[in-house]
């Protein structure tokens, strides 16, 4: 039973990594309302971040996280400015503009760093209780990211939230009292890349890291949002917890393809058991 | 006036002339192999349109349904051992049923869920293949993953001319039969549909029938095309199947106006011929592709050839008044 509750613990750690994935998605379909599929991509970008540091010399897991926020915040507010808002109210244009900007990436990473897997030496581990292995990128990523996710909803539920909570419920008003409704937007869009970036940085050590690397946390999200819909941040948490441990066990069981397999077969009969999904959520808009 | 019909029918027995004339001119077998392999990825593109243009639904995993008859035609030929005309009818069957089970799923579905759904289904069947491997019948070596399975073609490898022509005259035919689709009455109601559901809706039409039968006429070119393909190539890869063949068709028909049929596949075969013939790797090629459509989204709406002929429109539509 040992080695299933390494994996078990393994699961807790990357999913509540995860989390902070899935929370920056949920906050961009909030308060910008498109579904972004380039979100995979910075996550790809924290993770290849954190290995050009450490080939570098730099394995300081709290640098490695500021300087992928700043590179994914820059690159976040280009992307919600300069592209998603002129072109939010078209689908199409959401919908294969932001997997053209994650194909983009994964290209470009492919040429820079080459198609093949790279990894990050995890380092000697924090504590070993009773046979299972408590890691320390494990330890970092879980204590960082409830801190962040926390961090998060303390910022909604206070007086500088409301801005945010106000675009995501009731756009029009926020206009109307004067709010900078498409600043606030491109901001929210930086500010979840940046999360996305962060979880990047921790999760580098625990996987290779490929071009393609940030399609299955992406997916993740995509579930988590589906279901929980946005506003919950502890259902989100769990959800990612969940969904994290379901990948570790299926990796562990057969074999690490498949936890991307079973991601996407719980996406596929999420959509088709739950086809009004989030439409409920969505702005009333007819496709 | 550039994209007025009469002139667009000229521009195209132009091409055709040319395209025909283009191997008696001394083009050597590379450019000739790259050609007919644009023709096939222009059928494709082309296909795309008809779900994706002309009714509007956003599909992310066409792939899907070329992958399909790719694969049956290598499975069925090179491991049951049929003859490959049977498999490449097997194919077209087993695409076509790909298309109307994904097409019966997205037609309770909407907008960006279709691309979510379209895109992990086409996913699923690229990791799948992927993860299949297996010894082949003859020998020990492994068949499946990167590698991918060999097709069993009556005529060995084909000659580069009759790729060439074989191609051209599939491309022709399937483009031919798509804008009789997009201009017939199906295809005026998956315009509407693309327009409003709503609207459609209160006409009275069966819009989830409707996007079923979009979906069908979709894959069933799509895997006439990786039919095509599989007799090009002689093998079936885990590409075939990728999220990049599948954002391909989208972006090449962004780039040349979706709904138009004839522009995404023009621009399908101008840019691959371009990029390929230059002899720009894959990886730098899909960049380029992506930049390209990023490009195009932000500043032309509605692709190139849409807003242009937009723009040369309301410039048209400006002295007429003014003279009246």
């Amino acid at each position: 039973m040992l080695p299933f509750a390494q994996v078990l613990l393994d699961g807790l750690f990357t999913g509540s990594t995860y989390a902070l994935i899935a929370a920056g998605l949920a906050l961009i379909l909030g308060v910008v309302k498109v579904v972004n599929l380039s979100h995979g991509a910075f996550f790809s970008l924290g993770a290849y971040i954190a290995y050009a540091l450490s080939t570098k010399g730099v394995s300081n897991p709290a640098v490695a996280v500021l300087l992928a926020c700043v590179i994914a915040f820059a690159f976040g507010v280009f992307l919600g400015k300069s592209f998603i808002n002129p072109v939010r109210s078209h689908p199409f244009s959401v919908a294969v503009g932001t997997l053209g900007f994650a194909i983009l990436f994964e290209q470009a990473a492919q040429m820079l760093w080459g198609p093949h897997p790279v990894s990050i030496g995890a380092g000697p581990p924090w504590a070993v209780v009773d046979g299972v292995v408590v890691r320390r990128w494990g330890a970092i990523s879980l204590i960082a990211s409830t801190v962040i996710l926390l961090a998060i909803a303390l910022f909604l539920h206070s007086r500088f939230g409301l801005p945010v909570k106000l675009i995501a419920e009731e756009e029009e008003i926020a206009e109307s009292v004067g709010m900078d409704v498409e600043k606030i937007r491109y901001l929210t869009f930086g500010f979840a890349s940046a999360a996305a970036a962060a979880a990047g940085v921790l999760l580098a050590p625990a996987t290779s890291i490929t071009p393609t690397m940030g399609r299955v946390p992406l997916i993740l999200s995509l579930i988590v949002v589906i279901a929980s819909g946005m506003e919950n941040i502890a259902a989100i948490f769990l959800l990612a917890v969940g969904l994290g441990l379901l990948s570790n066990v299926s990796a562990y069981l057969f074999s690490p393809q498949w936890s991307y397999v079973s991601l996407l077969s719980v996406i596929c009969l999420l959509l088709l058991l739950r086809p009004e999904g989030l439409s409920a959520t969505m702005p009333g808009r007819d496709y | 006036m550039i994209f007025s019909p009469r002139s667009t029918t000229g521009a195209l027995a132009l091409g055709t002339g040319l395209l025909l004339l283009l191997p008696l001119a001394g083009l050597d077998h590379f450019l000739l192999d790259v050609l007919a392999s644009g023709f096939l990825l222009a059928a494709y593109v082309g296909s795309w349109d008809i779900v994706g243009g002309v009714a509007g639904q956003i599909c992310l995993g066409h792939a899907l349904f070329f992958g399909t008859a790719t694969y049956s035609c290598a499975l069925l030929t090179s491991l049951a051992g049929w003859p490959f005309a049977a498999a490449a009818a097997a194919a077209l069957l087993l695409s076509t049923t790909a298309a109307a089970v994904v097409g019966t799923f997205s037609g309770r579905l909407k907008g960006p869920f279709i691309a979510l759904l379209t895109l992990a289904l086409g996913e699923l069947a690229h990791e799948v293949a992927l993860g299949q491997t297996f010894f082949s019948p003859r020998g020990a070596y492994s068949w499946g993953g990167e590698g991918g399975i060999p097709v069993a073609l009556p005529w060995g490898s084909p000659s580069p001319w009759a790729s060439y022509y074989g191609a051209l005259l599939f491309l022709f035919l399937s483009t031919w039969g798509m804008t009789r689709i997009a201009r017939s009455k199906d295809g005026l109601i998956w315009t509407a549909i693309s327009g409003s559901e709503l609207t459609a809706r209160a006409s009275g039409v069966d819009v989830a029938r409707h996007k079923r039968r979009a979906f069908l006429v979709a894959g069933l070119l799509a895997g006439a095309a990786g039919v095509g393909f599989a007799a090009h190539v002689g093998r079936a890869t885990a590409a075939d199947f990728s999220l990049e063949l599948s954002f391909q068709a989208a972006t090449f028909a962004a780039i040349g106006g979706r709904g138009t049929i004839v522009g995404p596949v023009l621009a399908a075969l101008l840019l691959h011929a371009l990029f390929q013939g230059a002899g720009i790797a894959p990886a730098a090629r899909v960049l380029l592709y992506a930049l390209a459509l990023l490009l195009v989204l932000r500043f032309f709406p509605a692709g190139v050839a849409g807003t242009l002929r937009e723009r040369v429109r309301e410039r048209n539509m400006v002295p007429e008044g003014a003279s009246r």
